[in-house]
């Protein structure tokens, strides 16, 4: 956006390297629910706390579900939120400067009168606090609810002309994006016709990380590991999300089901849920070009880049590059845990609805795929992730190639261990070199030593959530951190053959693994029919 | 602020050539039984000069907070009255960083009597880390443009050069000869034309807050026209906060293209400029409160917000907040957090901030012409 000569504000000269959050109203579509309970609050609360809001600013909370007072009942629901599941506690002033802005608007996402009424609302808070009109629209609502929540907006004059020199309208759209190409592309086009591309953010909280931020300027800000990111020197690369939940919590004294997740996920699974879109996406950070410049579209472009060059897969390889399977009944932590279809037959029964059949939906998938360009010909990235696995636990491991077969790795039956490159997105944010080294002693014994570094150990302190930094890019402008149309369309490209030959296959049955395991035999398989094997996390 | 515990060992006396066999010793020694490996966190040198015990022991409670933000060689100077020229000794001391103790951070502190001040450039030449950053957090009330040569000696290696102006016996001397030394330090550097030398004030960075809300406050899209209708600014301070103030002042001068016209002196109570703007005539004046804490207490502006006449006054609100409230306006307070920063916290979140803010060298030119006009 260009601003208008009278808009520019000397005071505000010498920002530095990063944009600063104008003045806006957040709208928070579903405040009621889970994602604005746990995350979206708490990390506008610390923001707040951390003096990085403008003082312009207020919050709204949209949606039903609200009892009494609409005002008074966010702000309840907020501040349960906020002690349960932020990193900063709660204290009086900050809570009361927080609670003041605060507000909720109960209303329906299809019903036009509400947003009548929102614009109304939105219109007297924007006076109160001193906002240009300026909107940030975050929509955690299901993606079945997008189109029609877009088009009333617009309706009701809540969408400002991207060209707009005083005030902006931003739209924030949750992941899942579609359940397939074809759905996707309804959703964006939906969202377009409401929301030029530059007022679009489609979010995933991954890439709000600091380990996969720091992916670029590990990359590009070190003349060490540039020349060496290529075919020539790396073995493989491994990307593994873990995750020790599964999509039912119980309480660990009585049993009972506390929450679940299985409504969301029987129809999504591991592929739609965590490799369409964060897994690619982290993907792309490692894979991608030298960009032109920072600049978001550049960045985008580059990682766009990786996305086309992806070797498709087809029915023929499907069976032989993807493996998904399904947790049944372990052990984590010294609890014992059901499979995951008896958490669905526990959830159906709890919201008293038809239990359906042996659900097939894959709670891990584990992948191989290669990228088809000069850097990355014959690289193989093994993608894996799951639920309920033995610890959470996220990283990239870029296995460099052995050294050749002589001097200190002459003896084939003992090999050197190769050096590895780990990058750690959770839960400890880090990186780690693992070399060779000689233990001390006469004797000449090779050893493999880490170098560790840790973030909050080299520069102290808590890193702030990745919500917290993605609503601030959204305040500011910079879409760097999020996803263009293009590369959303490029990911569900990729996957569709999985998805298709998934549904032709019409399996009643997938692999499985115990609960609190490391996932199928044939996730090891496909690795070691390369002669490779999956890290130990 | 950190979460991080810090845990520190008792300090050991070594001469100076035993620095880093004493610290590679505590270090294994803080290691204990366990077999883990201990981390040298260490992000950076820093050498903190201060004069005497006192100023020593004030600074060294800022340690464990600032070593938690921002782990560092710590290489403390104090510098005692005295004329012995007796040799420099030192006390090395770990200190072990967060619960599972697999970091430490370092402490040297060397002791200079007298004429053997002259030596701790000397000192510390031998115990910084290599291919590190290197800071002096220069903890003297000396204005740093009036400390002669020792702190160009000991600043012959270093980054960044960090000093606090709050609390300046003399600030109109020292405002006066400071931006021509910011110059002089930044632009003669000793370390090469690659490496980039800063000087900061810890009193700019705490001005962060205001800046920002009287940037928020008079911004065109949500007040147009009050940048330019300013007529009188007010700044009212607590006893020994007259830099802060005079730095605000400053900064909004610079970025306001006011010229400097005349100026009055009630020494200790207030000081008066009268600045040309675009305009018309701009009064300005710093208040001195007789008590309150060393900074900014309040700071009224008076202008027109879409041709209305209006006040803007902008002063702290409860605990770690900031507010602007347009009188009469019917509007509501504009408020921002300003998270109370310990000064070891300050100087931590100073150490990583190490690009040139060329708005603060903008603002220490305004401000030395004030001095001028003061001075002459």
């Amino acid at each position: 956006m260009i601003l208008d000569p009278g808009m520019i504000n000397p005071l505000m000269a010498g920002t530095p390297g990063t944009l600063l959050p104008q003045p806006c109203v957040l709208v928070i579509f579903g405040a009621a629910g889970d994602l604005s309970w746990r995350k979206l609050l708490p990390a506008v609360y610390n923001l707040n706390v951390d003096g990085s809001l403008p003082s312009n600013f207020a919050v709204v909370g949209f949606g039903i579900g609200s009892q009494g007072d609409p005002d008074q009942w966010i702000r309840n629901r907020a501040k349960e939120g906020i002690t349960r599941f932020s990193r900063q506690a709660i204290e009086d002033d900050s809570w009361a400067d927080f609670e003041r802005s605060l507000f909720y608007v109960e209303g329906s996402f299809s019903d036009l009168k509400a947003y009548e009424i929102l614009k109304t609302r939105l219109d007297a808070i924007d006076a109160q606090f001193g906002v240009p009109g300026s909107r940030v629209f975050y929509l955690s609502i299901p993606p079945t609810a997008v189109p029609q929540a877009v088009e009333h907006l617009k309706t009701a004059g809540m969408v400002c002309d991207p060209e707009d020199k005083k005030s902006f309208s931003r739209v924030i759209v949750e992941k899942p994006i579609g359940r397939d190409l074809q759905s996707a592309r309804e959703i964006i086009e939906a969202v377009g016709r409401s929301f030029a591309e530059p007022q679009t953010y489609r979010i995933d909280h991954y890439l709000g990380k600091e380990t996969v931020q720091n992916l670029l300027v590990l990359r590009f800000a070190n003349s060490i590991f540039e020349p060496l990111w290529n075919q020539k020197y790396i073995d493989h690369v491994q990307i593994t999300v873990a995750e020790e939940e599964g999509l039912t919590q119980y309480d660990p004294t009585t049993g009972e089901i506390t929450g679940s997740r299985i409504g969301y996920y029987e129809n999504v699974g591991a592929l739609r849920d965590m490799v369409q879109n964060h897994m690619l996406q982290i993907l792309c950070m490692i894979a991608m070009e030298p960009p032109w410049s920072i600049a978001p579209d550049d960045i985008r472009d580059a990682k766009l880049g990786v996305l086309r060059s992806l070797r498709p897969l087809t029915a023929d390889t499907i069976d032989k590059s993807v493996v998904r399977a399904q947790y049944i009944d372990g052990d984590i932590h010294g609890h014992g845990f059901p499979s995951y279809r008896q958490e669905v037959r526990d959830d159906f029964r709890r919201r008293k609805q038809p239990v359906p059949p042996d659900s097939t939906t894959e709670s891990f998938i584990a992948m191989r795929l290669f990228i088809d360009n000069w850097r990355w010909a014959g690289v193989p990235f093994y993608l894996r992730t799951g639920k309920r696995l033995p610890k959470r636990s996220s990283e990239v491991a870029i296995q460099f190639k052995d050294v050749p077969q002589v001097l200190f790795n002459a003896k084939p039956d003992v090999p050197l261990e190769p050096t590895v490159l780990s990058l750690r997105v959770q839960p400890e944010e880090g990186l780690s070199l693992r070399l060779a080294s000689k233990m001390p002693g006469p004797k000449l014994r090779i050893y493999p030593v880490k170098m560790e570094f840790n973030y909050s150990n080299s520069f102290g302190g808590v890193s702030p959530e990745a919500y917290e930094r993605l609503i601030l890019d959204v305040m500011a402008g910079d879409a760097t951190l999020f996803m263009r149309r293009d590369a959303v369309e490029a990911a569900w490209k990729f996957v569709m053959p999985i998805l298709e030959t998934w549904d032709n296959a019409h399996a009643r049955y997938l692999p499985e693994y115990r609960a609190g395991t490391w996932g199928p035999l044939e996730a090891d398989r496909l690795i070691e029919s390369d002669g490779r094997q999956w890290r130990t996390l | 602020m950190s979460s991080l515990a810090v845990e520190s060992q008792c300090p050991v006396m070594v001469p100076l050539n035993c620095v880093e066999s004493e610290l590679t010793r505590q270090i294994q020694a803080a290691m204990g039984t366990g077999d883990a490996p201990v981390q040298r966190a260490r992000l950076s040198n820093l050498i903190v000069y201060c004069e005497g015990d006192e100023q020593a022991a004030h600074v060294n409670q800022c340690v464990p907070v600032l070593t938690s933000l921002h782990p560092a060689r710590i290489i403390f100077l104090i510098a005692e009255p005295g004329d012995s020229d007796a040799d420099l000794v030192a006390e090395v001391c770990v200190s072990a960083l967060g619960s599972n103790r697999q970091a430490c951070a370092e402490q040297v502190t060397v002791r200079a009597f007298g004429r053997s001040v002259d030596r701790l450039p000397f000192a510390v030449r031998e115990i910084l880390v290599g291919d590190l950053p290197t800071n002096l957090w220069w903890a003297s009330q000396q204005p740093p443009a009036l400390a002669g040569p020792l702190i160009f000696d000991l600043a012959e290696r270093v980054e960044q050069v960090i000093y606090d102006s709050l609390g300046w016996t003399d600030p109109t001397r020292g405002v006066a000869a400071t931006a021509s030394w910011i110059a002089k330090f930044e632009n003669e550097s000793s370390l090469g034309p690659a490496r980039v030398r800063v000087a900061s004030d810890l009193n700019w960075r705490r001005l962060k807050a205001w800046r920002r809300l009287l940037a928020q406050a008079l911004a065109p899209s949500s007040a147009p026209g009050a940048l330019e209708s300013i007529t009188e600014l007010s700044v009212e301070h607590g006893p020994h906060g007259v830099t802060q103030a005079w730095l605000l002042v400053s900064w909004l001068a610079a970025r306001l293209g006011w010229k400097v016209k005349t100026s009055k002196v009630q020494p200790g109570i207030e000081i008066d400029w009268y600045f040309q703007s675009s305009s018309g005539q701009v009064r300005v004046a710093i208040r001195r409160l007789a008590e309150g804490s060393p900074s900014i207490s309040r700071v009224r502006l008076t202008c027109a917000i879409e041709d209305r006449a209006t006040c803007l006054e902008l002063r702290p609100d409860r605990s770690n907040r900031l507010s602007a409230i347009p009188v009469g306006m019917g509007a509501a307070p504009r408020t921002i957090s300003v998270p109370e920063l310990a000064p070891g916290e300050l100087i931590g979140r100073q150490l990583s901030d190490r690009d040139r803010d060329p708005i603060f060298r903008q603002s220490m030119e305004v401000a030395q012409a004030l001095a001028q006009s003061l001075l002459h």
